[in-house]
């Protein structure tokens, strides 16, 4: 197997910061004076938009999901499970972003309680199903419950789970109630996140313009490494958090049932948008004029390994089950796995290094 | 006065044998015999490649350690000329090693459900190794305790009395632990994310370190909740100094190094403004030169070192560091690393890492 996982793995050449060290050039200089135009760039044409579209899709399946509960029929469950898919690939475009209010008051572990490797929100879902709670029909009672119980996993489970069969049967039954309160809560964090990004004089403007008074960044160097930090810590989750939670490796056990939105088989369509939306903030926050103009090939190889991941994650078998139990299907896994570290080094090393973060980001938080 | 045990470098030599000698490199033997002090670090190479780096006074490479990850805070035994370096949070290993090489190092690993928290500390007798340690999913620091004298085999564990254990150390007299509680939660599958930055609760405690009773614990003033409490060093006369990084506003300027005593309340130095600035609300590593009276600290985020008196908490001196990292008491003042390769007077094409280590 080994020889083969190698072969996966691409061809681009040593890393750029140790070709450059050992080389012996010029470090690189920060141009702080391009900061600001990146950063204001981020949070309009990524971070502001990522929120807001979140928000709207959780509306929009929350609708449905009344829809459902008030009609049921099948093509109403259709429709519901189509806005949940969507909702969920929204939210796995801006969760890159784990910093700011998403981390405040537990809104990421509301909206999405993963991993979960004891099944704590599974059993706690389980539960309520088995025994309805009707304070777990309202968003006002829903949010002060569990955090386990109140985000996309549980939604996934009301909509995909065992007892799904009979949402388009029973009119106004619990599980559907309870589903809708998930949705209407998914709209309530949406709201805040959005709120809270669009606020004058908030934290948009605070990531826009670093300065001795600020409240996040004193100077540029800190906001770009924030910055990037969300690109870093992104790659780095798709690798630890979504990938290797289910597939350590050849040698190791596979834990299927862990894969993150293995019921709704999303979890592809997840990673995808994940990778893609490195890929999209990096674009868009115009990170590549950070760069002098003889290394700007560090963004091109960038965006060439992050494509390539997309690539083969959209080529895998959504089922999840079947993709671990698949030699052919494992090597992809492989793939992912020894490519997306490559990701990670070149984003905080490469890029990092080049712009002139002494050491690299990755090297850059103390501890 | 040195710390207690600290040997003199032609101890350290003397020690390291022939054998250790013959291994070495012309300019490293040089730079050692030449040394009145050696430190160790831990280092990433350019090639992405992990160590424990053995330099002299002047940051002069003599030898290195390979690792397969890297390393943060270390720990040395003078009773044993053993050394100990822990993976930095959430790793699973620590290795413990003789920088003489008179024997081979030994990694240890974290038990399941657990991982380093990035620091530790031998006994004063070097039988017993004490390390901090994550209970992630009871969210409460621990203080594991390792036997030096049978491969270093787990033998038991304390609580930290607190959450995001950090740094800590041991008492001069070995009955006291004293430990840093960051306040901050974390977990293994949330790689190294800060979950409750809204409600931290940062702690300082001293425990017996024959039972982990807790004796004392200082709590952050609910102004300062945002205050990391993270290293930790402890003066000759049993007074703990420590650092902080702030959580909060970055624009609020809180206070980011202080003292205590057994027995009293914790006492924040109240810095001039240029210097709260300078450190940029970040202080990575804290030491004090005993034999000095002084108390070194280093901001890599305001790329700075400063020195106090121990004695009035004034500022004897400052120096622009970039990327500045770790800091050890030197033979006058203190040793100060950088993130990208500076050792005092050094340059070599490596980063080190937040600590050092002064073995010698």
């Amino acid at each position: 197997m080994k020889p083969l996982v190698l072969g996966l793995f691409i061809a681009l050449g040593f890393s750029a910061t140790a070709t450059a060290q050992e080389a012996g050039t010029t470090p690189a200089i920060l141009k702080s004076e391009a900061i600001p135009a990146v950063m204001e760039k981020a949070v309009e044409n990524f971070i502001r938009p990522g929120y807001h579209r979140f928000r709207d899709r959780s509306a929009t399946l929350e609708a449905d999901m009344h829809a459902l509960c008030a009609g049921p029929s099948a093509e109403a469950l259709d429709k519901a499970r189509v806005a949940f898919d969507k909702t969920v690939a929204a939210w796995s475009t801006v969760e890159i972003v784990r910093v700011g209010p998403v981390i405040e008051a537990n809104r990421f572990e509301r909206i999405l309680f993963y991993p979960d490797r004891k099944s704590t929100g599974l059993k706690q879902v389980q539960a309520i199903l088995a025994r309805p709670d009707e304070s777990a029909t309202s968003v006002e009672t829903l949010k002060d419950k569990s955090v386990a119980m109140q985000g996309l996993g549980a939604l996934e489970f009301v909509l995909f789970g065992t007892g799904s069969e009979t949402l388009p049967k029973d009119q106004q039954g619990f599980p559907c109630r309870y589903g809708a309160a998930i949705a209407g809560n998914l709209v309530r964090l949406g709201n805040e996140l959005a709120d809270e990004w669009d606020k004058e004089g908030g934290i948009k403007d605070a990531w826009k313009h670093p300065g001795p008074d600020n409240p996040v960044f004193r100077d540029g160097r800190e906001a770009i490494t924030a910055l990037l930090g969300i690109l870093v810590h992104g790659a780095e989750a798709i690798r630890d958090q979504r990938i290797e939670t289910f597939y350590k490796g050849a040698d190791n056990n596979t834990f299927p049932r862990q894969a993150i939105y293995w019921r709704s088989r999303n979890t592809w369509h997840s990673v995808e948008a994940n990778i893609e939306a490195l890929r999209t903030l990096m674009r868009e926050s115009g990170m590549a004029d950070l760069l002098d103009e003889d290394s700007r090939s560090i963004v091109s190889s960038i965006d060439f390994v992050a494509r390539s991941l997309v690539r083969v994650a959209n080529d895998i078998d959504p089922d999840i089950e079947a993709a671990v139990a698949d030699p052919i299907e494992r090597t992809k896994l492989d793939f992912l796995l020894l490519n997306s570290k490559d990701l990670i080094l070149r984003l905080g090393n490469d890029y990092g290094g080049a712009i002139g973060l002494t050491a690299g980001f990755s090297f850059s938080d103390g501890d | 006065m040195r710390k207690p045990g600290l040997i003199d470098r032609r101890s350290f030599v003397k020690a390291a044998g022939a054998a250790f000698l013959a291994t070495l490199s012309p300019r490293a033997l040089f730079a050692l015999e030449r040394s009145d002090a050696v430190y160790a670090s831990g280092f990433r190479s350019p090639n992405g490649e992990f160590g424990i780096g053995l330099v002299a006074e002047d940051g002069t490479f003599i030898d290195r350690i390979a690792l397969p990850d890297r390393v943060h805070g270390l720990g040395h035994s003078p009773a044993t000329g053993l050394s100990v370096a822990f993976a930095r949070r959430p790793g699973t290993f620590a290795v413990i090693f003789d920088a003489r090489k008179r024997s081979e190092p030994i990694i240890i690993a974290a038990p399941d459900n657990r991982h380093f928290f990035g620091h530790g500390q031998f006994s004063p007798d070097g039988r017993l190794l004490y390390a901090s340690e994550n209970d992630f999913d009871a969210i409460r620091g621990m203080i594991g305790v390792y036997d030096a004298t049978d491969g270093f085999r787990r033998v038991g564990e304390f609580p930290a009395h607190g959450i995001g254990t950090h740094d800590m150390t041991v008492s001069d007299d070995g009955r006291f632990l004293i430990i840093a509680n960051g306040g901050i939660e974390t977990h293994p599958d949330f790689g190294r994310t800060k979950l409750n930055l809204d409600h931290m609760e940062p702690s300082l405690v001293i425990a017996d370190a024959a039972t982990g009773a807790l004796i004392e614990k200082h709590v952050m003033p609910r102004e300062l909740s945002q205050l990391s409490t993270r290293h930790l060093d402890v003066a000759e006369n049993g007074r703990v100094w420590f650092a902080c990084q702030y959580e909060g506003p970055r624009n609020d300027t809180p206070p980011l190094v202080g003292h205590f005593a057994r027995g009293e309340a914790l006492a924040f130095v109240s810095l001039p403004q240029d210097i709260t600035a300078g450190l940029a609300n970040y202080v990575g590593a804290i030491a004090v030169n005993r034999r000095d009276g002084l108390v070194g600290l280093t901001s890599p985020k305001g790329g700075l070192a400063v020195t106090l008196e121990a004695r009035s908490g004034t500022v004897v001196s400052t120096a622009a560091v970039a990327d500045a990292a770790g800091i050890a008491p030197a033979l006058s003042g203190f040793a100060v690393s950088s993130y990208d390769g500076h050792f005092q007077t050094t340059q070599s094409p490596l980063a080190w890492d937040q600590h050092i280590l002064r073995i010698s």
